[in-house]
């Protein structure tokens, strides 16, 4: 039966109370442990298609008469277009159409950065859409720029509300600690650079109209579409079969999308609108610079009685203010706890939910500070963390933690401690830091799948969701191959249409498995219930005795051992149908992700060259469908972290508020060769409360303590306490300066104190 | 936009000269060179190593490998770009690459471009010059440049020979070129002295493919040691001596520089063995 329910849903750390309809699920957990399919490591499906180079991206798709867009971006980081003359670009050769401000959504009149899109061309050859930008004829009324986030939180120019949270007595908490530590950290602006720049293709049939998007959400874009076009949902088709890569840059429609339907309209022609790498790098989003001013006060013992934190998100021209004040809220056991987050609205590119937002800068600066706290307490660190596990998050249960099983999978990494110090010689440092991981990743309904079972015994599962490029397609077949008995190979997934199955939901928030993977596996659990009826009636046989077992079906006394295929090969053109839906989350509890790792680095102190030499993960994610897959998404999350701790950095001019870093060789990602071993382990423990798989997601958690862990791991090595991101030669040779400086003072205050 | 394959010396006449293209491309590309006439000099400048001399034309990944070929520069082709830009770019390309600066790239009215004033010393310059930078901050990024002036390479060009630190000069009000190359004039080839011990350091952002923070080349000869330096003025940087870092004049964000610089050129004089 159809349950109506009120709940509470989470993406990316935002929640909202939404209406649910849920089927209910019946189905129990499957045992922990590696099962038949599911919790063994299997290959990509798609991986033969995605290296011979078949797969097709959006920036595959080429249509019969496509035009090619290109985009106008304003010179200034904040102007007004008071006069635009688009006739001369119409005129010409090749080019086909114009937008001017306000004719496609995105594109504005008032541009509030350097490079906010203001019109655009379509044209037969991207050359000629580009070379018609320069005749656009454009008069600009400059106006005021404000590029500093603090002086924006000091005029009240900020996003909305600050966020203030408050549980027990901060400040009298304060007053009585023992120690306290302070400390000011500040984050700076990085890229998602996705392989796959942000791009769409549109094209008219009819009074549909039809969307290539490289994208996190079809159905989000879907219905955006149809809001702003004012037609009916099912008038879109949104495809997105492979993408490169999101991050979380594309969980909507871009100005890109936009600009191609309407350019589509207006010239009857399929138009692409895709942005170059240069545009990406500065339109596209990004996670935005952080100024986190923390407190911590604590006993001897190292217990927690007080964290403060005034957190400034500098957001930049849109976007939304991300919960960098999260971590301190939730990750330790603390009664005082005091944050307040401003949302800074300056003249400079948007923000972008990037992996993890606000959790990784937030834990960048909690960590820093716990591991401030105590050098300063003299205290294992990793102790300090154990002395302050928390057991419910500010008293509601967590569906499941298994944190400190966390820690002691990753206590041997730790153990290394002394025998990494010993390498230390006089230039090179060596050193081992860790941070504590704490995330969403519950995922929640709605999301639906439909299977169906052919007379070759073959099975199909499909699902309008998309696979972000973390092998989702692989995870659902093994999920629908593990409830149905059957091999792995036979399950094939259909997915990225939102024309051809059932509403799925974003491959962001970490929430693609435990969202859709509980759909999938319902819906094989109905199909297999029809295969089981169909084989009673077929051998005479009770339905409790039968199943399905590597593609056979089998009855408990071993008289009865059938081929699926022939057992359905008698029925010709029939289809066996399943459907399923995603259950509820557990209602009142905190479903959450949690992790440590470990990190080795060492540190070239006269040059300040930082190598990060190995990185051991350890995280609870619940269940995990294929550890290979598992791995992937840890072994990414950690390059991505070290490329923003240590090497990636977006510059703007502060007196142009222009992007200098838009290109790969001043954006410096890192490379293979910068890459330390990286040792993965989980806990692989189904969440007993979460839906039918107790999977929870994997995509975010592994960035989140990255940047802390390799920050502490300077500090263990050298003494030297870094407070921005990056960790640029600059900042480590000014931290050593502080450390040398500190270590003198000390000196004399300890001989003064005799 | 026009292509061309020269055949000979001779028949040079006008036109953009391109080699590998790792540089020219781009910059075309970008609108910041122009040219109605590109010249692919492949098959008139020499290519190979013969003993002491180094065709213009050798690419980088030709250079890296071989032996005649003393340490600093074998390593500075080494730490330079990518194997694939090193494949195609060459050496005398290679001396003739332009800044890394942002504003440069970016095209803003600098003094380079022309203009009057330099954006990166009041702008975002982290990167960016400790010598010689008054006028421009921008930085020169060749790693191979650094090594041969450490080695005391001399060309040989269509019209003349010449110590490298002479194919270099300062912008000044009066000329923004860094380079003294005539109109026409190429790089034939290189020819390097015997030096008794070399080598070269470079700091970067990443382990491959970035462009030197700081690059120091040192080699000895008898009595004395050498040092080019790369990414730490508007042209590959001679230094006479350590001391001569002293003489540094970092802007605000580029003190830590003379600080790497100094540990690298520690670190030179200790490999190449006491003068």
């Amino acid at each position: 039966m159809a349950r109506l329910i009120r709940t509470e849903k989470e993406v990316e750390g935002r929640f909202e109370e939404v209406w649910l309809v849920v089927e209910e699920d019946p189905l129990q957990q499957w045992p922990e442990g590696p099962l038949s399919v599911v919790g063994r490591p299997a290959v990509r499906q798609d991986g033969p298609q995605r290296v011979r180079g078949e797969a097709r991206f959006t920036a595959d798709v080429q249509l019969p008469g496509m035009l090619h867009t290109a985009i106008l971006r304003s010179p200034h980081a904040h102007a007004r277009v008071k006069r635009i003359d688009l006739s001369p670009a119409l005129a010409l050769p090749g080019v086909r159409a114009a937008l001017g401000p306000g004719e496609a959504q995105g594109l504005a009149d008032e541009a509030g950065f350097a490079g906010e899109p203001v019109a655009a061309v379509a044209a037969e050859t991207y050359g000629q859409a580009r070379a018609a930008l320069r005749a656009i004829d454009v008069e600009w009324e400059v106006l005021e720029v404000v590029l500093d986030p603090q002086e924006a939180v000091e005029r009240g120019l900020l996003t909305g509300e600050p966020t203030r949270y408050e549980r027990g007595d901060f400040e009298r908490a304060l007053a009585e600690a023992e120690v306290v530590v302070e400390s000011t950290y500040r984050t700076s602006v990085v890229l998602h650079n996705s392989l796959e720049t942000h791009q769409a293709v549109c094209q008219w049939i009819g009074d549909t109209l039809e969307v290539h998007i490289s994208t996190q959400y079809i159905w989000g874009v879907r219905d955006a579409l149809a809001e702003k076009l004012g037609i009916p949902g099912d008038k879109v088709r949104v495809v997105c079969e492979y993408m490169g890569g999101g991050f979380g840059a594309k969980n909507d429609p871009g100005e890109y999308t936009f600009v191609a339907a309407e350019l589509a309209k207006r010239t009857g022609r399929p138009v692409r609108c895709a942005l170059t790498r240069r545009e990406e790098n500065v339109g596209a989003g990004n996670r935005n610079a952080t100024i986190q001013k923390l407190t911590v006060g604590a006993r001897s013992d190292g217990t927690l009685v007080a964290l403060g934190g005034e957190f400034v998100n500098a957001i930049g021209w849109s976007g939304w203010s991300a919960p960098t004040d999260g971590p301190m809220q939730t990750l330790y056991a603390c009664d005082n706890v005091r944050t307040v987050r401003y949302g800074a609205k300056i003249n400079t590119p948007p923000m972008k939910a990037f992996r993890a937002p606000g959790y990784v800068e937030g834990t960048f600066g909690l960590e820093c500070l716990l591991d401030e706290l105590a050098a300063k307490l003299e205290l294992d660190p990793l102790e300090l963390r154990r002395r302050n596990h928390a057991d419910s998050n500010d008293g509601k249960p967590y569906s499941s933690k298994n944190l400190l099983a966390c820690y002691e999978l990753a206590q041997k990494h730790w153990d290394r401690r002394a025998d990494v110090r010993a390498r230390s010689g006089t230039t090179w440092k060596h050193g081992v830091g860790m941070a504590s991981q704490i995330w969403f990743g519950g995922g929640g309904p709605p999301s639906y799948a439909w299977t169906r079972v052919t007379s070759d015994g073959r099975v199909t599962v499909v699902t309008a969701m998309q696979d972000i490029g973390t092998g989702t397609r692989t995870a659902m077949a093994q999920i629908a191959a593990e409830e149905l008995g059957v091999p792995l190979e036979r399950v094939q997934v259909v997915l990225g249409d939102t024309a051809r199955g059932p509403y799925a939901t974003l491959s962001a928030g970490s929430s693609t498995t435990p969202s859709i993977g509980p759909a999938v596996r319902a819906a094989a659990a109905d199909v297999k219930r029809q295969l089981i009826e169909i084989a009673a009636q077929r051998h005479h046989l009770e339905e409790r005795v039968l199943d399905i077992r590597d593609g056979i079906v089998v009855s408990a006394d071993g008289n009865l051992s059938q081929p699926l295929e022939e057992l359905v090969g008698l029925l010709e053109d029939a289809q066996i149908l399943g459907k399923g839906g995603r259950g509820p989350n557990p209602t009142g509890m905190s479903v959450l992700t949690f992790g440590i790792q470990v990190v080795e680095v060492a540190v070239d102190v006269e040059t300040g060259e930082v190598r990060v030499e190995r990185v051991a993960a350890a995280h609870d994610v619940g269940r995990i469908v294929n550890p290979l897959g598992a791995r992937s998404q840890v072994e990414g999350g950690i390059v991505q972290g070290i490329g923003h701790t240590l090497s990636e950095q977006r510059l703007l001019d502060p007196e142009t508020g222009r992007v200098l870093t838009s290109t790969l060789d001043a954006y410096r990602m890192p490379t293979i060769a910068d890459l330390p071993e990286i040792v993965c382990e989980f806990v692989d423990r189904p969440d007993e409360h979460l839906t039918n798989l107790g999977a929870k997601g994997l995509g975010e958690p592994p960035i989140v303590p990255t940047a802390a862990a390799i920050a502490n791991a300077i500090r263990d090595a050298t003494g030297a306490d870094v407070h921005e991101l990056p960790i640029s030669r600059e900042e480590l040779l000014r931290a050593l300066r502080e450390a040398q400086e500190r270590a003198r003072e000390g000196a004399k205050e300890h001989v003064g104190a005799r | 936009m026009e292509l061309v394959r020269a055949d000979s010396l001779q028949s040079l006449d006008g036109g953009v000269f391109i080699h590998g293209g790792t540089e020219v491309v781009p910059l075309l590309r970008d609108g910041i060179l122009e040219a109605e006439t590109l010249v692919d000099v492949r098959d008139v400048v020499p290519r190979g190593v013969d003993g002491n001399r180094i065709g213009a034309g050798t690419t980088l990944a030709e250079l890296e490998v071989d032996p005649q070929i003393p340490e600093a520069l074998r390593e500075a082709c080494r730490l330079a770009a990518s194997p694939q830009l090193r494949n195609m770019g060459s050496i005398g390309g290679n001396l003739l690459q332009a800044t890394r600066c942002w504003y440069w790239r970016l095209k803003y009215p600098c003094r380079l471009h022309g203009g009057d004033r330099c954006h990166a010393r009041e702008g975002e310059h982290r990167e960016h010059a400790v010598f010689a930078n008054d006028f421009c901050a921008s930085a020169h990024p060749s790693d191979v440049a650094a090594a041969l002036l450490a080695l005391g390479a001399r060309l040989r060009t269509t019209q003349r020979e010449l110590p490298l630190q002479d194919l270099y000069r300062l912008p000044d009000e009066g000329n923004r070129d860094v380079v003294t190359l005539a109109p026409g004039e190429l790089i034939l080839d290189l020819e390097l002295p015997p030096v008794q011990a070399s080598v070269y350091l470079k700091a970067m952002d990443r382990k491959r493919w970035s462009f030197p923070q700081v690059g120091v080349a040192a080699a000895r000869t008898d009595g004395e040691i050498r040092f080019g330096l790369a990414g730490v003025a508007p042209i590959p940087w001679l230094l006479t001596a350590p001391e001569a870092l002293d003489a540094a004049t970092p802007l605000p964000r580029t003190a830590w520089k003379v600080e790497v610089a100094r540990a690298l050129v520690r670190r030179a004089v200790a490999a190449v063995g006491a003068a």
